[in-house]
């Protein structure tokens, strides 16, 4: 009675609820809660194979077997809805007969190889037989073996995936990976097929399992039938430590647990550690392998510094001594101005903090940004976008909105996570989506309506929506209609080349949705026109109230960048940032600030004569790749911090090797304003160094110590986070006023650039894993698009633009559209960013045909 | 393509006869087999294309379906009966004298591409057992003089037709 006294009391009023008692205790749940649930709030234990707590039940595997007073045979628990009034017994004589029953079942063609079998130590079927089952068997008969197609293999292994392995034999049929395949990712590379003793899990006809989540299956299989290649045969599990980590290369934040040898110094794999407010449980193949960058023997080894032109080993010591001479040399011949710091987004709080720290109090500059992959202007003032990117967000709140949103992003590829939300929150609550983009994406497969707006018109649809709410009388639009132009919907739906009926539906969709999730991704962030396209948004985020019935966000990318931002890492933090920063260092430098890109500007014009990278790349990243190199080339002196030889650090007077962040304590704010942390699993490999270490020995060598210890710095990064509040919106609208974008007949054709779905940045091609999943770069296209060109999947393709070309393979897409391709960024071979120019919105190439 | 105009044009129009695509799977696959007489991955795929499913999920259902043939087979299709009353009555006995007869084993088809052999479960015609289904007629009450004359009868027609 307690208990049900006690669950009432946490169950929102209003729910229906049922009163149920289980084991001689009563609980109260709401309705359309399962028994299985029920018993696992009481903390009671009922064994699964079948069940997931993000699928749909299914009860396949009837392990969940439970005795109900009034019920003739046992039932599945997983599957059965609480009643008013149910008896339920979890533990009879009868429950555990049915589930001895059922092992004894599911252990008939079952091998019990677990001596070679990988998943041995952390088997659930394993578990479960030692504890319902029994200890022999009645079968007397040969087991049913699966071999086709196995030939040459021990174990009658099966590869069916660039990492998965897949051991028919071991299968127990609970349908978990074909099922979060098909439901929780929206892949069809997985099935079930035939039935009764033959039935087997296999990839599609003529397919591989390699969607950018199929790790994932892997984790879920209750048996050793699916294994990943980079676990398998490497160790036991028994024998590794666990750390818990977070993911490093998405902004979500994904929590993770890295299973690691303390004797060997390796890291072995990742899986998930499952949050509910963030992931879900679920990892993108990226967040799993990626653990490889730390773990390649390809790492920087020790500091290089630069002797006759040549890169040669030093130590640390001599490399701090080089810098401080250096840096001297230009304050005293410069001033203080004329040195840049450009820092990676994906570094923790600590080592950005210092960072800032070093540039703008010991070396009095005030040029810092973490921006490297984005277009820009030589000087941006505070501004709406920096507010409209760093919105209160909550990833849990996208379950429950009626009306989801996603404008410029490519989901599947950015926001891995916040991709399967969406899908969930349209599986179980119905959610319409609404999919707004300059080309056709994945993940429009759940919208509920796709839109597709010429390339580089987005705040001309965000102003339409607007018009379109005002004219159709949704909401009270003040002075905004003289503010922006065109001056009706039907206008800018047809600049935008969208149907006029849409853009209504979308914008009624919006004003009377109960909770609206707005999403906009890279393409505003990266566009060089974000200013205009975060006012437009900012408009229509007051025009219909969007904060107050849900939220808005421009989502940043890396696993740092909404800390950067926090931590002012900007060439003009917001005031708030700015006061708070001064106060707390008693110094803030005089001089103009730039953004990356006027940093490479007065680099070129030898303004700017020493530049500080820390674990980033602009010459891969900065979308003009001969203007950042030429820039580079020109400093004085260059210092940068990474974890690999990379294009940057070629040019680098002074190169120092940076841990991983698996080699270090770190904090990370994700997109949400959360802070996490990422645990040190290993000792920093080499003679790498943590960047906060890195930051603190340079200030150290100058002779100016930024903190006592690195507590110190953490303490002030407290301070600084908490009382730095979301900015509210201006009271105003702003002007938005398009500008039209001259198009050239010589380059029709719109190139996007962005990342593959298993790569993030420039490091993930060091991961082997993912480099067997995607090993090269290439030029995705309608398959239209390649016939009118001649080509065919795997041709390669000449790709120019007015400032450079690229020669790419040509891989056939179903989903983009006609005028548009789409080239990676991960890779080092390809330099897609050759053909990128600085100055302009959209990027257009033309391509042809290679002839050998 | 191995899927006629005519069978695509065919499958598109049941589609639009169920509220869900999905329903469309089976009717698509018993149209694909009667144009071309069995399936296989290639066809998995362009059915798919045709009623825009997932081509997995085409897969999964023509698998699950054991009448669906799933290899080319021969002229004449020979499913015997192997459940009770035909097993009582010698079906295992009859199995292995077709299979001697034909030099082929269960499953297979006789290098003339002219007998197809399985075995099946019940027929329905328990009270004529022994029997056997050819393509779509019942031959009852079996013994090897039968068979041996029904092969025999089956043989000469094809090469009739043949020849035709």
């Amino acid at each position: 009675m307690a208990d049900a006294v006690e669950n009432k009391k946490n169950i929102a009023e209003g729910v229906p609820t049922v009163t149920l008692t289980i084991d001689g205790r009563e609980t109260t749940v709401p309705k359309g809660t399962t028994v299985l649930m029920a018993a696992r709030g009481l903390g009671i234990h009922i064994p699964t194979f079948c069940w997931h707590p993000k699928l749909k039940p299914m009860g396949s595997c009837r392990m969940c077997y439970v005795e109900i007073e009034k019920m003739p045979k046992l039932q599945v628990s997983c599957a059965l809805e609480a009643m008013d009034g149910m008896v339920v017994l979890t533990d009879s004589d009868l429950v555990k007969r049915g589930r001895r029953a059922i092992i004894e079942f599911i252990l008939m063609n079952h091998p019990l190889d677990c001596p070679t079998c990988d998943k041995g130590g952390e088997c659930d079927l394993q578990d479960q037989t030692f504890a319902h089952g029994v200890d022999d068997s009645r079968f007397d008969f040969q087991k049913y073996r699966f071999t086709e197609g196995t030939e040459g293999s021990t174990f009658d292994d099966l590869r069916i995936g660039p990492e998965i392995v897949l051991n028919r034999n071991r299968c127990i049929l609970c349908y978990k990976c074909v099922r979060a395949n098909k439901e929780a990712f929206g892949e069809y590379d997985l099935g079930a097929y035939e039935r009764g003793n033959i039935m087997e899990i296999h990839r599609a006809p003529g397919r591989q399992v390699d969607n950018p989540f199929s790790g994932n299956l892997v984790e879920i299989c209750p048996v050793g039938a699916l294994t990943n290649t980079d676990w398998r045969y490497k160790i036991r599990v028994w024998l590794t430590q666990t750390t818990s980590s977070i993911c490093p290369f998405s902004s979500s934040g994904v929590n993770t647990l890295l299973y690691k040898d303390d004797h060997q110094q390796k890291i072995f794999r990742t899986t998930s550690r499952p949050n509910d407010d963030i992931d879900d449980g679920w990892l993108a193949d990226v967040t799993r392998y990626g653990y490889q960058i730390a773990t390649s023997p390809d790492r920087l080894q020790t500091p290089l510094i630069k002797k006759d032109g040549q890169q040669v080993p030093a130590t640390w010591k001599e490399a701090l001594e080089i810098i401080n001479k250096r840096l001297n040399e230009i304050k005293d011949k410069k001033g203080r101005v004329c040195i840049g710091g450009i820092v990676s987004p994906s570094l923790d709080n600590a080592t950005l903090h210092s960072f800032s720290k070093l540039i703008r109090v010991t070396l009095g500059s005030n040029n810092i940004d973490y921006r490297t992959q984005y277009r820009m202007l030589p000087k941006e003032p505070e501004n709406v976008y920096d507010a409209m990117s760093a919105r209160s967000f909550k990833i849990s709140d996208i379950d429950d909105s009626d009306v989801i949103v996603a404008f410029g992003s490519d989901l599947v590829k950015e926001h891995p996570n916040e991709y399967l939300r969406i899908r969930k929150a349209c599986n179980f609550h119905s959610a319409s989506v609404y999919s707004v983009n300059p080309y056709r994406v994945k993940s429009a497969d759940v919208a509920r309506r796709e839109m597709i707006y010429k390339v580089g018109t987005e705040e001309v649809f965000l102003n339409g929506l607007c018009l379109a709410a005002i004219e159709a009388g949704m909401a009270e639009g003040g002075d905004l209609k003289e503010k922006i132009s065109p001056s009706t919907a039907a206008e800018a739906a047809a600049i935008c080349g969208v149907d006029a009926e849409h853009l209504k539906e979308l914008a009624a969709a919006m004003a009377n949705g109960r909770k609206v999730t707005f999403i906009a991704g890279e393409l505003v962030s990266r566009s060089r026109e974000r200013l205009c396209i975060s006012s437009a948004l900012a408009n229509l985020t007051r025009l219909l109230g969007l904060e107050n019935k849900g939220q808005v966000s421009i989502l940043p990318h890396y696993a740092n960048s909404f800390g950067a931002g926090k931590l002012g890492l900007l060439p003009q933090p917001p005031e708030g940032i700015r006061n708070a920063l001064t106060e707390l260092w008693g110094a803030w430098p005089e001089a103009e600030p730039l953004t990356t890109d006027g940093m490479l500007i007065n680099m070129k014009k030898e303004e700017v004569n020493g530049c500080i990278a820390l674990g980033c790349n602009p010459v891969m990243l900065y979308p003009d790749r001969e203007f950042a190199r030429e820039s580079l080339e020109k400093l004085d002196f260059l210092l940068v911090a990474d974890l690999y030889e990379t294009e940057t650090t070629g040019l680098a007077d002074v190169v120092l090797p940076l841990a991983s962040w698996a080699e270090y304590d770190g904090r990370y704010i994700n997109l949400e304003g959360r802070v996490q942390r990422a645990n040190r699993a290993l000792k920093p490999r080499f003679e790498s160094k943590p960047g906060y270490e890195i930051v603190e020995a340079i200030a150290e060598q100058i002779g100016d110590k930024l903190y006592e210890s690195s507590d110190q710095c953490e303490q002030e990064i407290s301070r600084l986070v908490e009382s730095s509040n979301v900015q509210p919106l201006p009271d105003k609208y702003f002007d938005v006023r398009p500008a039209e974008e001259e198009s050239d007949e010589e380059y029709p054709i719109a190139l996007f650039v962005g990342d593959d779905p298993h790569h993030s940045g420039h490091l993930t091609e060091k991961a082997n894993s993912l480099f067997n999943f995607c090993g090269e770069a290439y030029i995705e296209m309608s398959s239209e698009l390649a016939k009118k060109l001649d080509l065919k999947e795997g041709d390669s393709a000449r790709v120019e633009s007015k400032v450079g070309k690229i020669i790419v393979p040509v891989r056939i897409s179903t989903t983009i559209n006609n005028d548009v391709v789409f080239i990676p960024r991960n890779f080092s071979s390809t330099t897609v960013t050759a053909l990128l120019m600085r100055k302009k919105r959209t990027d257009r190439v033309k391509i042809s045909k290679v002839v050998n | 393509m191995m899927l006629s105009e005519q069978s695509i044009a065919r499958m598109k129009e049941v589609v639009t006869k169920y509220p869900s695509r999905k329903s469309a799977v089976l009717p698509a696959l018993t149209i694909a087999y009667r144009q071309i007489g069995h399936l296989d991955d290639d066809i998995y795929n362009e059915i798919s294309e045709a009623i825009e499913i997932p081509a997995v999920e085409v897969a999964e259902a023509a698998t699950f379906y054991t009448m669906f043939p799933k290899q080319p087979r021969g002229k004449y299709l020979i499913q015997v009966c192997h459940n009770i009353s035909c097993a009582l009555l010698g079906a295992d006995g009859l199995i292995t004298y077709l299979e001697q007869k034909l030099g082929i084993v269960k499953g297979e088809t006789t290098p003339d591409n002219l007998f197809t052999l399985i075995s099946v479960e019940c027929l329905g015609s328990c009270a004529t057992a022994p029997m056997m289904q050819i393509n779509n007629d019942y031959y009852e009450n079996l013994t090897r003089e039968s068979v041996d004359r029904i092969l025999k009868e089956l043989t000469e027609q094809a090469q009739a037709e043949d020849e035709a």
